[in-house]
C-alpha cells in the first residue's frame, strides 16, 4: 500500500496557519450587503401592514406605537411593525415589499441574544418622544 | 413418531442503522438484517421528517410560497425556488430578460458545486478519511463565499422571484466571483485526482454496490447515480430551461456504475459547473435590469396549472403548481429525486458487508428533508397504509377531522 495520496497536503497544514476563524476573538468578514439584521424606520413608515401579510414566517405583527412617543403624520392608523428576530427567515421580502422603502438593513449577523428578541427598540428608537 | 424433517433457519442479525445519523446527519431507518457480516436483506423506513410543506404551500399565498419551498431542503434551496417560480411564471405568462436568466443559472451551479464537494467530503468520512473530509469542506467554504456575495446569504439564497432574480451583481463582484472560481477549480482538480489514485478510496469504494444500466431503468433512478451507471439523462440538457440552451456544457456519463464511479462523476460536474459558471461571469448579457419591482408584480393569478422540472444537484427534481383564481394554490406538488434514489435502491446492499452500508447510503446523497410522503395509519385497528392523493382527496371527510387539515 502507497503512502496516502493527500500526505504532502497534510503536512503543509501542520505547519500552516490553522484555517478556523476564532470568532469572539476576530470577527467573521462578511458582506456589507448581506442580509443581517433589519428593522423598520418609523419615519417614513405609513403603517400599511404588507410587509406583516407577506411575510412567510408571520414574523411580523403590526403594533401600536406606545403613546410617550410622537407619532407621525403620515402614519394615521398609528401602527408600526415589530418583527421577531426568532421567527424571521432573513429573505427580506419585507424590504422589497415596503411601499415607502421604510426598512433599514444592515450585515448584522450576530443575533444570539436576550435584549433584541423584538425590534421594537431598534424601530422606536428612529422617533422623537414627546416632549413634557 | 419418529423425526422426518428437520427444519433450519438460518440466523440472521437485525440492525437498525438510523434513524439517528444513518451515515448522514438527516433521520432515515435502514433495517439490515445480516448474516454474519453479509447482508441479506435490507428495508427502508422513511417518514421521521415530514413537515407538511405541500399543505402548507396551499394555506399561503403564491409569493410567500417562494420563501417556504426553498426552505424544503436547505442544499438545494435556489433549484426548488426556481421551479416553483418557473411555473408561477407559466402561469401568468411572464418572461424574465436575459440577465435573470443568466444569474438564476449562476446561483443554481454554485449550488450544484458545493453540494458535490459536501458530498464527496461526506464519503471521505464515512470511509474513515477524517483529514480528507475537513480540506473539502475548508475548500467548500470558498463556494459558500461566492453563494453569499450573490445572494446575500451563504446558504438559503432566496434569490429567485418572479421574472427575474431578487439581486444584480457589479463588477466588482463580478471579479471577486470568478478569482474564487479560479481557486477552487485547481483544487477540486486536485481532489479529483486524489479520489482517482489514493489507495483507501480505491479500496473501499471500486466495485461496491454496482448499480447497472438495467435497474437504472427498470426502478427509474435519475440524477448523478444514473449517470454514474451509462444512462444519459439530465434535465439541463433536455429542457434547456433558463439560459442553459445558451450555455455551452457536456452531459457527463460513466460506465462502472458503483459508488466511486458516482463520486468521481460528481467531480467532473462540479468542474463542469466552474466552467459554466466562468463562462456566465464573461459573458453575462446586459439587456436590462434582472431584479423586478416586487411591488408591481400581478397580484391575482388565473386559473391554471403549470409543471416544470430542474435537474437539482440529485437528479430531476418537479413542480405541479395549480392555481383555481383564489390567491393561495390549489395543489403544489413536488417531486424530488431522493424518493426514488433511495427507496427503490434497496437491492443495491445485497451481498456487500455491513461497513459498507454507509458508504452504499451515502454515494446516492440522499437528501431526507425533501422526500417524507404520508401514510395513513389508522388508530383503531393498527392498520397503516400507503394511499394514493387521489383516494385522499374522495375519503378525506372520513379521515380528517373538518375543524383541523392533516
Amino acid at each position: 500500500m502507497g503512502k496516502p495520496k493527500i500526505l504532502d497536503l497534510i503536512l503543509r497544514n501542520l505547519f500552516s496557519k490553522p484555517a478556523t476563524i476564532e470568532y469572539p476573538k476576530k470577527e467573521t468578514v462578511i458582506e456589507p450587503d448581506a442580509r443581517g439584521r433589519h428593522y423598520a424606520d418609523l419615519n417614513k413608515c405609513i403603517g400599511c401592514s404588507l410587509c406583516s401579510i407577506e411575510c412567510p414566517a408571520d414574523a411580523i405583527k403590526m403594533t401600536p406605537i406606545p403613546s410617550e412617543y410622537e407619532p407621525p403624520k403620515r402614519n394615521p392608523r398609528k401602527i408600526f411593525p415589530v418583527i421577531n428576530y426568532l421567527r424571521c427567515v432573513y429573505c427580506y421580502r419585507c424590504i422589497s415589499v415596503c411601499p415607502t422603502n421604510a426598512y433599514v438593513s444592515t450585515n448584522e449577523y450576530r443575533l444570539a441574544t436576550t435584549k433584541t428578541v423584538f425590534s421594537d427598540m431598534l424601530s422606536l428608537s428612529t422617533l422623537p418622544k414627546k416632549s413634557g | 413418531m419418529a423425526v422426518t424433517k428437520v427444519v433450519e433457519i438460518p440466523y440472521t442479525l437485525e440492525i437498525p442503522v438510523g434513524p439517528q445519523h444513518p451515515a448522514l446527519h438527516e433521520p432515515l431507518l435502514l433495517k439490515v438484517y445480516a448474516d454474519g457480516e453479509e447482508v441479506v436483506k435490507v428495508e427502508v423506513y422513511t417518514g421521521y421528517n415530514h413537515r407538511g410543506i405541500e399543505k402548507l404551500a396551499e394555506k399561503n399565498s403564491f409569493y410567500r410560497n417562494i420563501f417556504i419551498v426553498g426552505r424544503v431542503c436547505g442544499i438545494c434551496n435556489n433549484v426548488h425556488a426556481n421551479c416553483y417560480v418557473r411555473a408561477l411564471e407559466q402561469i401568468l405568462g411572464i418572461e424574465p430578460n436575459n440577465r435573470a436568466k443568466y444569474l438564476r443559472v449562476l446561483a443554481m451551479e454554485l449550488e450544484r458545486i458545493h453540494s458535490h464537494m459536501l458530498i464527496n467530503a461526506v464519503m471521505a468520512e464515512m470511509i474513515g478519511f477524517e483529514s480528507l473530509f475537513m480540506n473539502i469542506m475548508l475548500d467548500r467554504e470558498r463556494i459558500m463565499k461566492a453563494k453569499e456575495i450573490l445572494t446575500g446569504n451563504r446558504v438559503v439564497g432566496d434569490y429567485m422571484m418572479v421574472g427575474g432574480v431578487r439581486r444584480d451583481i457589479n463588477d466588482e463582484k463580478r471579479d471577486k466571483l470568478i478569482k474564487i472560481l479560479d481557486k477552487t477549480e485547481e483544487r477540486i482538480k486536485y481532489y479529483k485526482n486524489v479520489f482517482m489514485e489514493d489507495d483507501t478510496i480505491l479500496k473501499r469504494l471500486v466495485d461496491v454496490g454496482i448499480l447497472t444500466k438495467t435497474d437504472v431503468v427498470k426502478y427509474a433512478i435519475i440524477g448523478p447515480p444514473a449517470r454514474a451507471s451509462g444512462v444519459k439523462i439530465d434535465a439541463r440538457a433536455s429542457d434547456k430551461y433558463d439560459a442553459y440552451g445558451e450555455i455551452p456544457f457536456n452531459v457527463i456519463t460513466r460506465k462502472e456504475g458503483d459508488v466511486w464511479a458516482r463520486m468521481i462523476l460528481r467531480w467532473d460536474e462540479a468542474l463542469e459547473s466552474i466552467n459554466m459558471c466562468k463562462y456566465i461571469l464573461e459573458k453575462l448579457p446586459s439587456d436590462g435590469n434582472p431584479v423586478p419591482d416586487e411591488k408591481r408584480l400581478p397580484r391575482r393569478f388565473p386559473p391554471c396549472e403549470a409543471f416544470t422540472r430542474v435537474e437539482a444537484p440529485r437528479g430531476e427534481l418537479t413542480y405541479y403548481v395549480m392555481s383555481d383564481g383564489k390567491p393561495m394554490p390549489y395543489r403544489v406538488k413536488i417531486r424530488t429525486p431522493s424518493v426514488n434514489n433511495i427507496l427503490n435502491t434497496a437491492h443495491v446492499y445485497l451481498g456487500h458487508t455491513i461497513a459498507d452500508i454507509p458508504v452504499i447510503l451515502a454515494s446516492w446523497d440522499p437528501c431526507i428533508s425533501c422526500m417524507e410522503r404520508v401514510t395513513v395509519l389508522d388508530l383503531i385497528t393498527g392498520e397503516r397504509k400507503r394511499i394514493h392523493l387521489k383516494e385522499l382527496a374522495r375519503r378525506r371527510e372520513k379521515w380528517v377531522n373538518p375543524r383541523y387539515s392533516i
